[in-house]
């Protein structure tokens, strides 16, 4: 018993870390109603970022948000704004923007083998830090510290998004425009700079999530891939474009792989997380908290 | 028209190549015996190849500078190359120009197990010794060849050795261990060791207390080591590639699973930045590796001194290899004291080489079987800890080539 509840406080934990890492993607989603194939690498140069910063400056690991979010949020608006929006415009006229999706993958590849050239196929782990190891013991209980901030970072976060999108005067904008991008331009929204600062909310997310993952995880180039996948199920899972969806779709993941191979080899949680990734696919497309139909 | 000059192309080729056959090098030189060597010089093992290449010139030009072959009037090795590129069909087809064109007495290669084995039965065909340096698939040498002699340990002596490493220990410091867990990635390789260790295992009366494959592409690893730390084994037996690696020895460490030994199997834990990716929790893990230049061997550290100033880096297990078989056809040339290719391969055949420069190896002799195997082959295991130079890897078995004043940590404290 206490095994299953030790299991399920690290399911929960590391799901919502998850969860973090696919908000950013949800985002994106929500507003451009795009795929970004690139999000994990964004979470990649995000914890390159972090590592970094974290390095060079020998701060408390989570102090590299102050300069990892400001980073990032730049740098996805201008990714947006130089890469992505050309395209965009180009298809300004097809209902559903597949192009887009094959430029992301492009980010992605470029983006990855940049990474390669420059700081090598290497591992790295943050030195010494206040955060690394360190472990909560409740009698026979372990609970990571690292992760439990990062769980709480990514309620904070996905708190302060949602927020942001309901009530401040931008997020509604931002709302609108993924509502109905036609009605929000002839009310005045330039719905263009609307998808530079929502891509730029969603890597920013990705920044957040990197500096959570950095005091526990390797930082290297391809680092991205792993988390790419993981997030599409979660996203899919909670619900494309929801919030909450994407907190909650993480839990579930966290769960399943956490508590799952205390039953069976853990190989086969990676199928029942896949298994459920389908069912939830036939039963409920729209995602367990997606809407049913499409503006 | 077309048609025409296809033909007279056709026709002048042709008139090329038989051209380059009859005014082709002529009957070997007898001053000289011929080495061919198939080995990846391009494509992906390129690096380990050009490893192996620099191990043997550096060898050879040892020979040859100190009177080459005695026996046979200071006759001279002469290396011939041949590009694998990783590929068996070019394998086959160097090992056919090396044997008829070059008219080679000897062969050696191919480094990748897949080129080794069909390039073997080519060699065989043509009764031309062909000594494989180092490819550890165990089929190599179970094809019946007259030919065939494997330097290097094969496939399943790395877990026979790691078995005989934990009862040695065991021994050594009057630590019983009953309880072993199995972890290894969910790959060939993983699951093909883990099948290894259930039997020896079985055979040594060992309690499996845990036996886990986890995909190498894990984003958390805590859920296999709580199953770790649950299992409360005394042992536990690791197969991992490299970010699974870093991310088990971290998790084992910070849930600080009690353990009486790590076992690591090379890939993932002898990886390069392994160490400095985990720093002190690294500390007293065990790992199985081909050689490690640390080795207490007498010319050991003399031979990697030397590798090391002449191509820039550590001499490697492949390289050892490489370096040790040219050792062994010279004192095979010696005792058959003739260029005759059955001569050659009677002498490797009783071959028992137990001293001279090329004895830098982990093992005391090379001898063959009669499958071809050299019996006395065996890997290293080292221990990684910090004795005043920071983490290392340092050689504690077999105890013959343990480092002079190391004591191993066993069990862990």
């Amino acid at each position: 018993m206490i095994y299953l509840i030790e299991d399920t406080i690290n399911g929960i934990l590391m799901g919502s870390i998850y969860g973090l890492t696919a908000l950013g993607l949800t985002i994106i989603f929500g507003v451009l109603k795009v795929i970004n194939f690139a999000h994990g690498t964004l979470l990649m140069v995000g914890m390159y970022a972090a590592y970094w910063t974290v390095t060079l400056s020998g701060l408390h690991p989570y102090l590299a948000l102050v300069i990892v979010v400001p980073v990032m949020y730049v740098f996805g608006y201008y990714l947006q704004d130089i890469v992505i929006k050309p395209i965009f415009k180009a298809e300004k006229d097809v209902r559903e923007p597949s192009t887009v999706i094959i430029v992301t993958t492009g980010v992605w590849y470029v983006l990855d083998n940049l990474t390669l050239m420059i700081f090598g196929p290497q591992y790295r782990s943050l030195p010494d830090n206040p955060l690394q190891g360190k472990m909560i013991e409740l009698g026979e209980m372990f609970v990571s510290v690292p992760k439990l901030w990062g769980a709480i970072t990514a309620v904070v976060t996905a708190l302060a998004v949602y927020y942001f999108f309901q009530k401040t005067r931008t997020g509604r904008a931002i709302r609108a425009c993924s509502l109905d991008r036609d009605a929000a331009s002839l009310s005045g929204i330039n719905q263009y700079k609307i998808y530079n600062m929502a891509f730029g909310l969603g890597t920013a997310v990705a920044g957040v999530a990197a500096v959570t993952l950095v005091p526990f995880y390797n930082t290297f180039p391809t680092v991205g891939v792993l988390f790419d996948i993981k997030g599409f199920i979660i996203v899919v899972l909670g619900g494309l474009g929801s919030i909450p969806g994407a907190i909650i779709g993480g839990i579930i993941v966290g769960i399943i792989e956490s508590v799952g191979p205390q039953f069976m080899t853990a190989t086969w949680t990676e199928a029942i997380v896949y298994g459920l990734f389908l069912l939830v696919l036939f039963v409920k497309p729209s995602g367990l908290f997606g809407v049913k139909y499409d503006w | 028209m077309k048609f025409n000059r296809f033909w007279t192309a056709t026709a002048v080729a042709g008139l090329l190549i038989s051209g380059l056959i009859f005014t082709g090098p002529a009957a070997a030189d007898e001053t000289t015996i011929k080495v061919g060597n198939i080995i990846p010089l391009s494509g992906p093992s390129a690096s380990v190849g050009q490893q192996g290449k620099n191990a043997r010139e550096m060898a050879v030009e040892e020979i040859n500078a100190a009177g080459g072959i005695k026996s046979l009037g200071g006759a001279k090795l002469e290396m011939l190359y041949a590009d694998s590129e990783s590929k068996p069909e070019k394998g086959v087809s160097e090992a056919e120009r090396l044997i008829n064109t070059e008219k080679v007495n000897v062969l050696t290669g191919c480094w990748n197990s897949a080129v080794t084995y069909p390039t073997t039965a080519v060699a065989e065909r043509y009764g031309v010794p062909f000594i494989v340096p180092v490819s550890v698939s165990d089929k190599i040498t179970e094809q019946g060849f007259k030919n065939v002699f494997r330097i290097a340990a094969k496939d399943s002596w790395w877990t026979r050795d790691q078995f005989a490493f934990l009862k040695d220990m065991q021994a050594e410091f009057n630590t019983p261990v009953k309880k072993l867990a199995f972890v290894y990635e969910n790959g060939d390789w993983g699951k093909g060791m883990a099948s290894q260790w259930k039997k020896l295992a079985e055979k040594d009366g060992y309690d499996v207390v845990l036996d886990e494959p986890y995909p190498s592409t894990a984003t958390d690893l805590s859920p296999v080591v709580q199953k770790i730390r649950r299992s409360r084994a005394d042992v536990l037996l690791l197969v991992s590639n490299a970010a699974d690696a870093i991310l088990l020895t971290n998790t084992l460490a910070e849930y600080r699973v009690r353990l009486k030994a790590i076992v690591a199997t090379g890939g993932g834990h002898a990886d390069p930045f392994f160490i400095k990716a985990v720093g002190k929790n690294a500390r007293y893990l065990f790992d199985i590796v081909e050689w490690e230049a640390d080795i207490n061997k007498p010319g050991a550290k003399e031979t990697n001194a030397k590798y090391k100033a002449k191509y820039g880096y550590n001499l490697t297990g492949e390289a050892v290899d490489a370096y040790v078989s040219m050792y062994v056809i010279k004192d095979a040339l010696e005792r058959a004291a003739s260029f005759d290719k059955d001569a050659i391969r009677k002498a490797l055949a009783e071959t028992n080489l137990t001293s001279g420069p090329g004895m830098i190896v982990g093992y005391d002799a090379v001898q063959f079987d009669e499958s071809g195997q050299n019996s006395h082959a065996s890997p290293v295991i080292v221990q990684i800890n910090d004795v005043g130079n920071g983490l290392e890897r340092i050689t504690v078995w077999p105890k013959s080539a343990r480092r002079a004043g190391y004591t191993p940590v066993f069990p862990k404290p």
